[in-house]
């Protein structure tokens, strides 16, 4: 899976918008939106606020959780606990990006929510890290883990699962009796 | 005593904070630890204004207009106040000072500081300073003699010490306080305090008791102690009239002692037991302000410092016709004091700690009456500002010192007036913008309304007018200078409203900005007549109102033309318009005990102008005012009023006011609002903006609009029944706009409609059926009542499956009745009134409502007569606007669509886009009425009564196919029968059948009407309905089809399920 695809599914994540048109209902296959009433707040996806965002059509009201404060507890609680805490949205990250990178004039203290954000997302992956380095280092069969997001796990997947191939055949060699030919996988 | 005690509020950051009240007792100011000084209205206050006068603010002192602060950076500063305006410094120290105070003429200033030093500085010349040295540690706090000669101080070195200022020379010392090195150590802030007045006795708190010293021989002569007093006394201070003393302690108690009995009148307790660290009386002595290190403020209100015993009484000739200021003649308050020393068996000595409550009950009683109502005065905090309380200081006179703003209050402190023990009239409520905040603010809303939003700036670097709108196809956001200082606005589809005051030179002008002009010029100004300013303004369609300070109602066109004018009974309060309505709410007459007396006008303007409401009563909730006033966007009229409840116009009920929502009821914190930007009927939304802790929402950052729904406040809404209940009420109310718009030649939202009346009928179904269900026979009778004559034979369906032989008996009655209600009325409705009318939509509607419930699938004939049906209204009732066409309004959203008139039927154009049928029937005049008659008949119920048969060029019924069907099989069985029997006979035969058999001859007979053209041939060939036999029987079979169904189905749908 690739960073983008999951982008791709964070995009159907629905976010407030209070748009400066009028528009009735609209049948879309994946649900009925609308309708937009200039004005008055509406939930739509998240492909669509930027759609519209970018045609200057809309203003977007950033998820509550979008907040120097809340975000300045989540990090302090992810600092200090061992775990992984849970996550305001399966896809913060993503959606830190996208709203921050198409409509920072709508959400207030956009740098500041950059930052913080960034701090959980690099805290999560040093532990996640750690949590793979720990699960190698005494060769546990397997691991689990909460509340990771699908980023998250993207990030990690295709590193750690070679690395593990990579190292089962390495072991597999040192055991005795082992053909040499294996080593042609290389 | 007494006395009521407000909820502590959040005043300042955590720290030493202290309080007093501005000459006139108007505000509150305080300071605190964040550097700010705070002017409060009322404890209520949720947007003090402040002045930033340093890092930190360590104390300050209020009077004639000077506000004197000891700030952190080592000075004493003086600022104007109100406004706040640096004044200069007017003394420096080596450190901070700890303590500053006025004399009691303001023209001096004392400041105590943690240099060890005391300064003396004239206000007026700063430069003439005394310095008090003698001090060996910081200076606690300082007081002056009111008569000027002397000064005290209390200083950390333990010493109490009297000066005299003029020689600058200890006077006398007392070592009564516990010796520390620094104020911050110090146990107590020993706030000192020398009583009014006659200055008789310096108040020196020590430890748990207060000492008092007399002046001159300046003897320890008496103390003030409380057996329930633990706490060291942090701070005491006199009432303005010098009769009690109230205390301050460290473990937040605080206490009231009679200082002529040396009793304690009043206890209370800090909320939380912070240390009260400052304390201040009212001017009028009806109140106590007090602060905390925690930066809370609270207030003992109702405090009555009357001088009620006998003591006063005993001269009343002597101050009845002199000031205020007389009852701190000397004579008379020496008399006073001595007296409270020496007459230990003066009435007042009596109490004893216990039941002294109850005693001051006694005769204090009619004065916390009226206490209470100026309280109540007091909550409205924010519209019921600076002008409205004026007018209890003039009752009283010029004299400042009186500073009794508050009528009621004052009042026990001149006891010998003739006083007045009835009602207080309330402040008239001033005018304002529903929809804008208030205009001291320099960030503020001048307008938020369903087309946009006018933000007003007025601040040191811009004085501007930024207008946005929701939808931008209206209008991009436009920016102005304001430099003439617009005040007021109101924004419309069409224009932009803008208005200011008159100022010296200027006179009061009105702005428009007409960006919908089709020509190049899109403003334009009109100067108002000298001394006239305007109060309210207002937008319509195509026209604009102003209300003016002479009572004068002025409109002109939106394009600058004046039109009528009109005068108004009362000050107004706001206006609104919408389409061609205009609504006014004025000043009736003076409320009484926190009330508004609002009266209201309804105008409509357009080709037939009239007055809808003419000064009736607006009703508010008890002591609130108007807080928003508009229209929905369908055009019922609508306001709120502060407490919260929002009411909407019934005009279904001789125009009566119903409450349709409390929007306080939503709130989570007391002090948290909603504050109304605009309501819409279908579909029901209240939209408002949820304010945390104040009345009204900041500029910054962008609020966020909410979306309450609305409720009617009718009984048990927890229970089923009054769930159903509230709902059918609140369809009916908010489906009332639809026969207002088609009565005024609106477009309106058929489905819509359609969709609300279908949920009413379902509702009262439901509704019936848990009747049923709860064994209540009557009330399914009653609920039958309501319902249209359809649906009751739905309901006699339910009734008789449920075995109620009874029920069912009386619910065909109804129904029966019902039946020849409408059939009577059909004839009269046609020559009375061309207009469409309400009723005969709900029949067509509910004929649909039926189809559907039965088959499930909407028959295509209901909507087709209706079309015509509007059609032919709106001819009759068209209205031309030309104005609003001229205005070019763009594409309407579905919000505003019933603002849209309809396109003329007139031209020729339109009249084509219409099916063929109808505009047939529409060209030749005299088929219209034959085409109308039709659409109403085809809903004639099976049990239709005979004598309709006998001679009607009316569309048949579903009765009357059936009996042409089977008049032979009839003769054939009763040869005999006279016609009228025989259609006796049938009748009963006819009823035998199923629910969905008599359904489906009804829907036949309903497809013959559908089709006007046509019924026409038919009726021109002289009523040979049989003639056409061949193609009913076609019909006929084709709808059996259709008609295949289990009447199970489509009772399930009011199934009502107990669990």
């Amino acid at each position: 899976m690739d960073s983008s695809e999951v982008e791709f599914l964070a995009e159907k994540e629905m976010v407030k918008i209070i748009p400066n048109f009028s528009l009735d209902r609209i049948y879309l296959i994946g649900g009925d939106l609308g309708p937009f009433n200039p004005g008055l707040p509406v939930d739509v996806p998240v492909w669509l606020a930027l759609n519209l965002k970018q045609r200057q059509k809309c203003r977007i009201v950033p998820p509550a959780w979008m907040d120097v404060e809340k975000l300045e507890e989540m990090r302090e609680l992810e600092r200090k606990e061992d775990t992984f805490t849970p996550v305001p949205s399966p896809y913060y990250m993503e959606l830190t990006k996208l709203l921050l990178n198409y409509a920072s004039d709508n959400i207030p203290k956009a740098d500041e929510i950059r930052t913080l954000v960034k701090d959980i997302w690099d805290t999560r992956i040093a532990k996640l890290r750690l949590s793979a380095d720990s699960f190698i280092s005494q060769l546990e069969a397997h691991a689990k883990l909460d509340n990771l997001t699908l980023m998250e796990i993207n990030t990690i997947r295709a590193f750690l699962l070679d690395s593990l191939n990579c190292m089962y055949k390495l072991r597999s060699n040192l055991q005795p009796g082992s053909s040499k030919g294996q080593f042609t996988d290389y | 005593m007494p006395c009521e005690r407000k909820p502590m509020r959040y005043g300042h950051s955590e720290g030493h904070t202290e309080v007093c009240f501005d000459d006139s007792g108007k505000f509150i100011v305080t300071c605190g630890n964040d550097g700010d000084v705070r002017i409060w209205e009322g404890l209520d206050d949720d947007d003090p204004k402040f002045i930033t006068v340093g890092e930190k603010a360590y104390s300050l002192a209020l009077k004639n207009g000077k506000l004197v602060t000891a700030s952190s950076n080592n000075t004493v500063q003086i600022h104007t106040f109100p406004d706040g305006d640096p004044d200069g410094i007017l003394t420096r120290f080596t450190t901070n000072a700890t303590h500053v105070v006025f004399n009691s003429s303001g023209s001096r200033v004392a400041a105590g500081s943690s240099d060890f030093m005391v300064k003396v500085v004239e206000v007026s010349d700063s430069s003439q300073q005394k310095t008090l040295r003698g001090h060996e540690a910081p200076v606690l706090s300082v007081t002056f003699d009111p008569k000027d000669d002397f000064l005290a101080s209390a200083s950390c070195d333990g010493s109490v010490v009297v000066w005299n200022i003029e020689e600058q020379s200890q006077l006398i010392s007392w070592p009564v306080l516990q010796k520390t090195n620094d104020i911050s150590n110090a146990k107590s802030l020993c706030r000192l305090a020398w009583q009014p007045g006659t200055a008789k006795f310096l108040a020196v708190p020590v430890e748990t008791k207060v000492h008092l010293y007399e002046r001159g021989s300046w003897d320890h002569v008496s103390t003030l102690s409380d057996d329930l007093q633990t706490q060291l006394i942090n701070v005491v201070a006199w009432s303005p009239c010098g009769q009690f003393l109230a205390a301050g302690s460290v473990g937040g108690s605080l206490t009231v002692w009679d200082v002529n009995s040396k009793l304690c009148v009043e206890r209370q307790k800090h909320e939380k037991g912070f240390t009260v660290c400052s304390l201040a009386w009212h001017p009028s002595g009806s109140q106590i302000v007090y602060t905390d290190t925690e930066g809370c403020l609270g207030l003992l209100d109702g405090l009555s410092t009357s001088t009620s015993n006998t003591n006063t009484t005993k001269a009343p000739a002597k101050k009845a016709a002199k000031d205020y200021d007389d009852l701190f003649d000397d004579d008379d308050d020496d008399r006073l004091m001595d007296e409270g020393l020496s007459e230990t068996n003066s009435p007042v000595k009596k109490p004893i700690t216990g039941d002294d409550d109850d005693d001051d009950d006694d005769f204090l009683m009619p004065a916390t009456g009226r206490v209470r109502n100026r309280g109540a005065i007091l909550d409205d905090e924010n519209s019921l500002d600076t002008g409205s309380l004026k007018l209890g200081q003039d009752k009283f006179g010029d004299d400042d010192d009186t500073g009794s703003v508050v009528v009621p209050a004052a009042a026990p402190l001149v006891p010998m007036r003739p006083v007045y023990e009835g009602p207080m009239p309330t402040a008239p409520q001033k005018a304002f913008q529903p929809g804008s905040t208030p205009a001291h603010l320099t960030h503020r809303f001048m307008m938020w309304n369903s087309v946009g939003i006018v933000r007003g700036y007025n601040d040191e670097q811009d004085n501007a007018i930024d207008v946005e709108f929701h939808d931008t196809a209206v209008h991009h956001a436009m920016h102005l200078t304001n430099s003439l200082g617009h005040t007021m606005a109101d924004l419309s589809q069409e224009a932009v409203l803008l208005a200011c005051p008159s100022t010296d030179e200027l006179a009061s002008k009105l702005q428009c900005l007409h960006f919908s002009s089709w020509d190049t010029n899109k403003e334009w100004m009109v100067d108002l007549p000298e001394g006239e300013d305007v109060r309210a303004l207002c937008l319509g369609q195509g026209w604009a109102a102003v209300a003016t300070s002479a009572l004068m109602l002025r409109l002109f066109s939106i394009g600058g033309i004046q039109r009528e004018i009109f005068s108004l009974p009362g000050n107004v309060v706001c206006m609104v318009g919408h389409g061609e309505q205009l609504l006014i709410v004025y000043h009736r007459a003076p409320g009484f005990d926190g009330e508004q007396a609002l009266g209201v006008q309804l105008l409509q303007f357009g080709r037939k102008k009239r007055q809808l409401i003419n000064g009736e009563p607006l009703p508010l909730s008890l002591q609130s005012h108007l807080s928003w006033l508009g229209f929905t966007a369908e055009g019922t009229p609508c306001y709120v009023d502060s407490v919260g409840v929002v009411r909407m116009l019934n005009r279904s009920l001789g125009n009566t006011w119903t409450p349709v929502c409390n929007t306080r009821e939503t709130c989570k914190s007391k002090s948290d609002h909603y504050w109304v930007v605009g309501i819409h009927e279908n579909p029901q939304q209240l939209r408002c903006i949820p304010c945390k802790g104040s009345r009204y929402p900041p500029t910054l950052p962008r609020p966020a609009v909410a979306i309450l729904p609305f409720k009617l406040p009718l009984c048990q809404t927890s229970t089923e029944k009054g769930q159903m209940e509230e709902q059918f009420w609140r369809s009916v109310l908010f489906h009332n706009h639809f026969s207002f718009l088609s009565s005024s030649g609106y477009e309106i939202d058929e489905d819509g409609q359609s969709q609300t009346q279908k949920e009413q009928q379902e509702l009262l179904m439901k509704m019936f059926a848990l009747s049923c269900k709860l064994e209540r026979e009557f009330r399914c009778v009653e609920l039958a009542e309501l319902m249209t004559q359809n649906v009751v034979t739905l309901a006699i369906r339910y009734a008789s499956r449920s075995r109620r032989m009874a029920l069912a008996q009386r619910l065909s009655e109804i129904a029966l009745e019902k039946a020849n209600q409408i059939q009577e009325e059909e004839p009269e409705e046609q020559e009375e009134e061309p207009e469409y009318s309400g009723e005969e939509s709900l029949r067509n509607v509910l004929m649909g409502y039926v189809q559907v419930l039965g088959s499930g699938k909407p028959s295509s004939s209901s909507g087709l007569p209706r079309v015509t049906n509007i059609l032919d209204n709106m001819t009759s009732s068209r209205k031309s606007s030309p104005l609003s066409r001229s205005a070019g309004i763009p594409s309407k959203g579905p919000v505003l669509k019933p603002l849209a008139p309809r396109p003329k039927t007139k031209t020729q154009s339109t009249l084509l886009q219409m099916n063929g049928t109808k505009a047939a029937s529409k060209k030749t005049p005299e088929n219209t009425q034959p085409a109308a008659d039709q659409q109403k008949q085809p809903e004639v119920p099976p049990p239709a009564s005979p004598a309709d048969n006998t001679e009607n060029n009316r569309p048949k019924t579903g009765f009357q196919f059936w009996l042409e069907e089977n008049r032979k099989s009839i003769t054939a069985d009763q040869p005999d029968l006279e016609e009228t029997d025989i259609i006796k006979e049938a009748m009963g035969r006819f009823r035998t059948l199923s629910a969905e058999e008599r359904l489906s001859w009804t829907e036949r007979a309903k497809g013959q009407t559908g089709d006007a053209a046509d019924l026409k041939k038919r009726k021109r060939a002289g009523g040979g309905a049989e003639n056409d036999n061949g193609q009913v029987e076609a019909d006929e079979n084709s709808s059996k089809k259709k008609k295949s169904l289990d009447p199970s189905s489509k009772l399930s749908a009011f199934a009502f399920n107990k669990n």
